[in-house]
């Protein structure tokens, strides 16, 4: 799926949207989505390869995989948060959308928790 | 595959706008809303489905 097929793929969908708006707004805005479903499903298969070559380095130079893992969560976290977040703001609800954000924020804080204990731990045992 | 699920869309939601009109000129304004909110509901299934894959790969990828 190389880009040009998603850039046609895209000219396509926007102008499904717009003729869309004008008779029923809730159709576009399911088309929104579904055109944005699309082209993150072409292009995430590509993304699995990274991952494999950042997993082989952070082997070789010895960090502890659960750190590795939890960057790969939050990776995840901020890519779908903003992926609803636009979708609520093109919809014209940027409320919901900075409620979504608020609420990916707070997650991937959570998650890192783990992350910054370790760091203060070190940070003690040098000084 | 992708490109006519789009195109479906388009088409209920072009149907479904048409057919409101009819119905609402015909003076059946509660079979209007009814064909309205069945389009919308067909629509809304097959996005579904597509939205539960993206998850799952994202899921799986990211083994979230």
């Amino acid at each position: 799926m190389d880009i040009t097929q998603i850039i046609a793929f895209s000219f396509i969908a926007t102008f499904i949207v717009i003729l869309l708006k004008q008779y029923k707004p809730e159709y576009a805005m399911i088309a929104m989505i579904a055109a944005g479903i699309f082209i993150l499903l072409f292009v995430i298969n590509k993304l699995s390869s990274v991952i494999v070559l950042l997993e082989e380095l952070t082997d070789k130079i010895g960090i502890n995989k659960e750190f590795f893992v939890i960057l790969l969560k939050i990776t995840g976290i901020a890519y779908i948060v903003e992926f609803a977040s636009n979708i609520c703001k093109d919809a014209g609800e940027s409320a919901i959308a900075s409620k979504v954000e608020l609420a990916g924020k707070i997650v991937i804080v959570t998650l890192s928790i783990p992350i910054f204990s370790t760091l203060i731990r070190t940070m003690s045992e040098i000084i | 595959m992708e490109i006519d699920l789009l195109f479906k869309i388009a088409a209920i939601g072009i149907l479904v706008a048409v057919l409101h009109q009819v119905l609402v000129r015909a003076g059946r304004e509660e079979q209007a809303m009814m064909t309205t909110l069945t389009g919308l509901v067909i629509v809304l299934a097959m996005v579904v489905r597509e939205i539960s894959e993206l998850f799952n790969t994202v899921k799986t990828l990211f083994n979230l």
